[in-house]
């Protein structure tokens, strides 16, 4: 089932329709088959019984016939008159004229006690008496018109008796027509069906061809059925209105047996069969048909198939594929998938969730510039807000001393390049303490320090940082008197107090600022380090907030532009843990 | 049918020889013989003919014979049951507006009259005892009965069965019954009657087969 597994969703989709419409053609076929089999042999079956009783009709037609023939016959007065010769040569020539007149296969005449006095086949034996043949004894005793089916000489006849009336019986004729192998074709040209007459003992007759098939006859081989069939049959009742299947020369052959009343001391029985295989071959084109259009419908049903795979799989398709871009960091794009239903709404929540993340970027973005990527993180997370508000906030300003000299006697290259080392430096500085670098200013930087995130110890963190920047510039000014570079001093102003945080600036230039007098004091205490030739100054407050560890040094009172009570300042000069 | 031939064969046997013989026997004081023919429950029996078979000693026929005629009226003979002494000339009369063509292939006697219309033909002589059946060529329902007695002294029974033999001279007659249908053969029924001042009651039993007479039917198609 791996390939199940690792096959694409379309290919599962594909399949499954495949496989349901392979399965309803399947079963339609199947039950065609079974249906249209069991009508076929359902109808064949009532074709044979309606044939069979069509045939005893035609028995009874053809005996009726002959009756008539009988009849008509033996009501010509030549016979009459020619009868009472009581002449035997005569009689049996004048029963070899009247059998070819009517075309019958046995004519016979007797005296009114039954004694044949003319048979068409010659002249008669003396004892042959009529009431020796039990068929006719009847007639003899009732004088009454008889047609009965009987054995004459081994053959198989249908017999009619009629006494000749002068005018009461003067003797009978008896008419014979044969039922042979012709009679038995000739039925089968009128029914459409094959016919044999049988007796438990003797197989008289067949519209089978006697012809050899196969190496034998095909009438032996029905005939061997036919008595094996009687032989397994205890009573010959059975086997009437039952249809069987025979199979002849690899044909098959729907069988019935008909009785038909004689006079033979056991039951004469007509076997009826018709062709199975013929009568199954519509359903065989049927059964073609529906393949080719089943085919046809799989085809199409593949097709329709694969288009709805596809379809259904489409938006998924689109949805992957954004998401391999997402993966990628693409966040422009948008699926825009218009459907209401559940894929719609994976979609539109597939581009809202990426808009949630571009939005998060351009945050980052925003801060990315100025803020470690810590610092940025952390207002992403919520730990800072954004929204203007008042807060505590530590501000630092450094200036480098002496700057305007330096860039005086310094190629421009040399100077940027030397500025840039200086910032690195100093950003790393804010940023290893939790502080972002709010503003450049030539040559010197604006940092804050619980804003937007604020610490509990965001005093000390400025403080600390400016320590930091006076350690990491001394090593850089080796490194920079290696490049021929003149050494750099800065002075740090550190202030803390309330100021209004948040986004300022109109929306394509909005960026993260505070504003408050607070900021200005930060500048000023900056500025007195020049006065007090000292690195680092912070306010009265600021170093109300330092914990131990700080050294601090001298402190001043100094009056501040725009401040009506003077401002003290402190040194700091270390900070030791 | 083969009784009834072979019970004709026998009057024919018996009859002539005798009768002609005493043709010149003076006549007897006349009698009278009544009686019945019935069946086995006791039913009479129309239509039988009660005979003597042969004439005793010293009684001869008692008058020429009459001339007899059996007629064609409404495509049916009339009457279908002619009884005749031997020797009686029988005209067939076709009182119908259509031809008839009569004809018997009895033994007794076979004739035939082609077809004709009135009394064109000469009288037929019976000239042996025994059952003529008549018939029609172009009619086959039409059969009639000629039955050829050996002696003058015959009778058909009525309705119910009965008699009567008039005008016999006193002897002992062989008297027999017949009857178309009968099974019991004529021979069988022989009994030996007393004529003189008394007037005998005679009673005959016959057995006849079940059915009526097996006579084609008119318009039918077949013989039922």
């Amino acid at each position: 089932m791996t390939w199940w597994v690792r096959s694409s969703l379309r290919t599962k989709i594909f399949l499954a329709f495949s496989s349901l419409i392979l399965a309803v053609l399947l079963s339609t076929l199947w039950f065609t088959q079974l249906f249209v089999s069991r009508q076929v042999q359902a109808t064949l079956k009532e074709e044979l019984l309606t044939t069979g009783q069509v045939f005893q009709g035609l028995i009874a037609e053809r005996a009726t016939r002959l009756l008539t023939n009988t009849t008509l016959l033996a009501g010509d007065y030549a016979l009459k008159q020619v009868l009472v010769t009581y002449h035997p040569l005569t009689l049996s020539s004048v029963a070899r004229n009247y059998q070819q007149r009517i075309g019958v296969d046995l004519l016979w005449i007797t005296d009114e006690e039954g004694n044949l006095l003319g048979d068409s086949r010659g002249v008669p034996n003396a004892s042959v008496e009529l009431a020796t043949l039990s068929a006719l004894s009847q007639v003899l005793a009732t004088e009454e018109s008889l047609a009965v089916i009987s054995v004459v000489d081994g053959t198989l006849f249908q017999l009619a008796a009629v006494p000749i009336l002068g005018p009461d019986a003067i003797g009978f004729l008896v008419l014979g027509q044969g039922i042979d192998d012709r009679t038995a074709r000739q039925l089968r040209d009128d029914t459409g069906s094959h016919v044999s007459f049988v007796t438990q003992g003797k197989f008289f007759a067949s519209s089978w061809s006697p012809q050899v098939a196969n190496g034998n006859s095909l009438q032996r081989r029905l005939r061997d059925e036919l008595r094996h069939d009687m032989q397994n049959m205890q009573d010959m009742q059975d086997m009437q209105e039952q249809t069987r299947v025979v199979t002849v020369a690899g044909e098959r052959f729907l069988s019935l047996a008909v009785a038909i009343e004689s006079q033979l001391p056991v039951p004469l029985y007509a076997f009826i069969q018709r062709s199975y295989d013929e009568a199954l071959a519509p359903l065989s084109a049927l059964r073609l048909r529906i393949i080719l259009i089943g085919g046809g419908a799989l085809v199409i049903a593949l097709f329709v198939g694969g288009g709805l795979a596809s379809g259904m799989t489409a938006p998924i398709q689109t949805l992957v594929h954004g998401m391999r871009e997402v993966l990628k960091g693409n966040l422009d794009l948008r699926l825009h998938v218009d459907r209401e239903d559940e894929i719609g709404f994976l979609a539109q929540s597939f581009d809202e969730m990426v808009e949630g993340l571009a939005e998060k970027e351009r945050i980052r973005d925003t801060f990315g510039r100025f803020v470690s990527r810590s610092v940025a993180e952390a207002v992403l997370e919520g730990k800072g807000a954004l929204r203007g508000e008042k807060r505590e906030v530590c501000i630092l300003f450094q200036d480098i001393r002496g700057f305007t000299a330096i860039s005086e006697r310094t190629d421009p290259a040399a100077l940027l390049n030397m500025l840039n080392q200086f910032f690195t430096e100093i950003v790393a500085a804010v940023e290893a303490e939790g502080g972002i670098v709010k503003q450049f200013t030539g040559d010197g930087v604006m940092a804050l320090f619980g804003a937007p995130v604020k610490h509990d110890d965001d005093s000390e963190r400025a403080v600390r940082a400016a320590l930091d920047m006076v350690r990491r510039l001394a090593d850089l000014n080796i490194r920079l008197a290696a490049q021929n570079l003149p050494a750099i001093r800065i002075g740090v102003g550190i202030h803390t107090g309330e100021v209004v945080a948040g986004q300022i600036g109109p929306d394509e230039r909005i960026e993260y600022g505070v504003v408050g007098d607070p900021v200005n004091l930060a500048s000023r205490i900056e500025g007195l380090t020049k006065e007090m030739q000292t690195t680092i100054l912070v306010s009265e407050s600021t170093a109300a907030l330092l914990g131990p560890g700080f050294s601090l040094g001298r402190s001043a009172m100094f009056s501040v532009k725009g401040k009506e009570k003077p401002v003290r300042v402190v040194e700091v000069l270390g900070y030791e843990v | 049918m083969r009784v009834l031939l072979k019970a004709s064969t026998c009057i024919v046997g018996l009859s002539l020889g005798s009768w002609l013989a005493l043709v010149d026997c003076s006549f007897a004081l006349a009698g009278e013989i009544n009686g019945r023919v019935i069946g086995p429950d006791g039913e009479g029996i129309a239509q039988a003919v009660v005979f003597v078979q042969t004439l005793p000693a010293g009684v001869s026929s008692p008058t020429p014979l009459a001339a007899a005629h059996m007629d064609q009226v409404n495509e049916q003979f009339a009457p279908t049951l002619l009884p005749i002494p031997v020797g009686t000339k029988v005209s067939f009369p076709n009182q119908d507006q259509i031809h008839h063509h009569v004809y018997s292939f009895s033994r007794a006697k076979r004739f035939e009259i082609p077809l004709y219309r009135g009394e064109e033909e000469a009288p037929i002589v019976f000239d042996k005892a025994g059952v003529v059946k008549v018939g029609c060529n172009i009619h086959d329902w039409m059969a009639g009965i000629i039955l050829v007695v050996p002696t003058p002294f015959y009778a058909v029974t009525a309705g119910d069965g009965s008699f009567t033999l008039r005008d016999l001279p006193a002897a002992t007659y062989p008297l027999v019954s017949w009857h178309e249908r009968s099974q019991t053969a004529v021979e069988e029924t022989l009994q030996q009657i007393l004529v003189d001042e008394k007037v005998p009651n005679v009673t005959f039993s016959l057995t006849l087969k079940s059915g009526g007479s097996r006579r084609p039917i008119r318009g039918s198609r077949g013989y039922r």
